[in-house]
């Protein structure tokens, strides 16, 4: 190393990078969600499908008070804690799905990436083909067939996201196949399967796992459309079918607009937190604009 | 040419793809005999419901193999014989719900992207203008929140404040009322799709704008004295316009997708929500036709935005 004359950077050219104090705000959103979703049963919560009826105020739904802060919907149930209920599977869906897209896409990305020739030309023919669907037809007409649970919605919203997980790991993979450590390695007698793991792998994962936030805000966004459109898990609470539920008909929306709207904001803080914490990593590892 | 010849036949063999992929997923995961008979198809104990399920298996060609009934299906498939609906007449035939239909949700999408091109460029010329001060901070700030909104979010919050509380909109489509009242009844609709499409066309054209910026013949074109304006426009636009192009294509699915919840949320009949309201009903021609057309213009689309990509860059070709 001390033969290689290697000019130091300016002082002023370097920038300590910071994630920030929003970053950290919506880590924190995203965590408080996590806990909700996995405590909800335990905690001090209204039950998500009682009936709060109240006979003094007339007949529901009943407008935010102080003994229901989100309002109750046409049922009687309290809204706010359908909301906090909601993030349970909408969560965990996306979840489930960024991980099962990144493990499939991901492997399929490096193999192919790797080792180049026909593998990769299937493969890459095989992305092709799954994003020439626009994503939300194929996930309405593969939902419509099959038994509609929390594991299979999942594994659909995960089929989606291979392609697009694919082709980025595949670009990242080409980068370093032909470098010189990968050569060296090869040159002293390491396997292919050692070189992808132990040399492919490390400079791969870390810039494709800060892309797993904006991966799983996409995961979100798609259950709660397809929930909205009545194609998520059947049975359970998530926050698109709150949303449809508070207006599907525009009376129930124009008199009880908080059985939707609390729903959406839930959502939306939660997709925003996703994407600006993922956007931050992304711009903190320094990996290049691309389009999840 | 030979670099189109390429595209065209990759083209159509990502069709065949598609089709095969759509006819089997249709096919094998789901039941078509049930799908045209309903409970009948179950009964087999019955001896008038095993003529039945005989007759509608020689009808619909249940009893070929799956790859014949493909091919049988693709040859009618691209003459624009789509088959008949499961109803109980088989009336109208899939394709005049399609040909009544598709015009709709082709306007929707037009409007859409129309309004997300328009919309974004000058938005982003004037945020790279004023890159990194206040208003510039403020409008990526407010595309980061567009971003974040779910289209069907933005359509329950849309029809709610600017048709139920204003009452400056209609709630319904009236297929039957005049152009331009149809048009402004697929404003709403248009908005919920393409705003944020603008702001992710926005965002993507700020950051390549701020590049260009800095190169040296924008510096040449400042020292001849050009006005600003005319530099942001007519010198910095044109070369920053590739990647923008790409995602034009590329988010066209987004808003075919989009299409079905506005539809759905506005009660337009295209072929969006036709494609809801048929997989509650199982009706399996239907859907089949929608998905085929919907991923055919979306490969068509990426197509020609590829072709048009040669012509501001005929690199490319090479």
């Amino acid at each position: 190393m001390s033969t290689t004359s290697v000019t130091p950077a300016p002082e002023d050219t370097i920038v300590r990078k910071k994630l920030g104090f929003g970053f950290w705000l919506c880590v924190t959103w995203i965590g408080l969600m996590a806990f909700i979703a996995i405590f909800a049963p335990v905690l001090p919560l209204k039950s998500p499908t009682a009936n709060f009826l109240d006979s003094a105020r007339g007949r529901p739904p009943y407008a935010p008070s102080w003994s229901h802060w989100f309002g109750t919907d046409k049922d009687a149930r309290d809204v706010f804690s359908r909301s906090l209920y909601g993030a349970r599977i909408s969560l965990t869906v996306g979840f489930t799905a960024i991980t099962a897209g990144f493990l499939i896409g991901g492997s399929l990305g490096v193999i192919s990436g790797y080792y180049k020739g026909w593998i990769d030309r299937i493969s890459s023919f095989g992305f092709i083909v799954l994003l020439s669907f626009p994503s939300l037809v194929l996930a309405i007409l593969l939902t419509s067939l099959i038994d509609r649970n929390l594991l299979t919605v999942s594994l659909v919203l995960g089929l989606l996201s291979i392609a697009p997980v694919g082709r980025l790991a595949r670009a990242a993979t080409l980068q370093y196949a032909d470098r010189e450590f990968v050569l060296a390695a090869r040159q002293i007698g390491a396997t292919n399967r050692r070189i992808i793991i132990k040399e492919i792998l490390p400079n791969v994962a870390i810039p494709m796992s800060s892309l797993a936030l904006l991966g799983m805000a996409v995961a979100v966004v798609a259950e709660g459309g397809l929930a909205f459109l009545g194609f998520s898990v059947q049975k359970g609470i998530t926050w698109g079918g709150l949303i449809q539920l508070g207006s599907d008909a525009s009376k129930t929306l124009q008199d009880a607009p908080w059985i939707a709207f609390f729903p959406i904001l839930m959502l939306f803080l939660t997709v925003l937190s996703l994407n600006f914490a993922g956007d931050r990593l992304r711009t903190f590892f320094d990996v290049k604009e691309t389009t999840l | 040419m030979r670099y189109y010849v390429q595209r065209v036949a990759l083209a159509i063999l990502l069709l065949l793809a598609v089709s095969m992929l759509t006819f089997g997923a249709l096919n094998i995961l789901g039941d078509p005999l049930f799908n045209i008979l309903g409970p009948v198809a179950g009964d087999v104990n019955n001896p008038d419901s095993i003529k039945m399920i005989a007759l509608a298996k020689k009808e619909f060609n249940l009893d070929r193999a799956l790859p014949v009934r493909y091919f049988i299906w693709l040859s009618h498939f691209v003459r624009g014989d789509f088959g008949v609906t499961f109803s109980s007449t088989g009336q109208p035939p899939v394709s005049g719900v399609i040909s009544e239909r598709l015009p709709r949700t082709i306007s929707l999408v037009f409007l859409a992207q129309m309004f997300a091109i328009f919309v974004s460029i000058p938005w982003a010329i004037i945020a790279a203008a004023r890159a990194g001060k206040v208003s510039d901070r403020i409008s990526t700030i407010n595309a980061f929140f567009l971003v974040a909104m779910p289209n069907f979010a933005i359509a329950v919050i849309l029809k709610f404040v600017f048709s139920l509380k204003l009452g400056w909109t209609p709630i319904t489509y009236v297929a039957d009322d005049p152009l331009s009242s149809r048009l402004f009844q697929l404003l709403l609709p248009a908005l919920t799709i393409g705003l944020p499409v603008a702001a992710v066309y926005q965002r993507l054209l700020r950051t390549d704008l701020i590049t260009t910026l800095q190169q040296d013949f924008i510096l040449l074109a400042r020292t001849k004295g050009l006005s600003k304006t005319r530099i942001l426009f007519v010198h910095a636009l044109r070369p920053s316009l590739f990647s923008f192009i790409t995602v034009v294509g590329l988010n066209t699915g987004a808003l075919i997708g989009g299409s079905i919840v506005a539809e759905t949320v506005f009660r337009i009949p295209g072929i969006g929500s036709t494609l809801v309201e048929s997989i509650f009903r199982n009706d399996f021609p239907v859907v089949l036709a929608i998905v085929m057309i919907v991923a055919s213009a979306f490969v068509v689309i990426n197509l020609l935005v590829d072709f048009a990509y040669t012509l501001i860059d005929p690199r490319v070709r090479r």
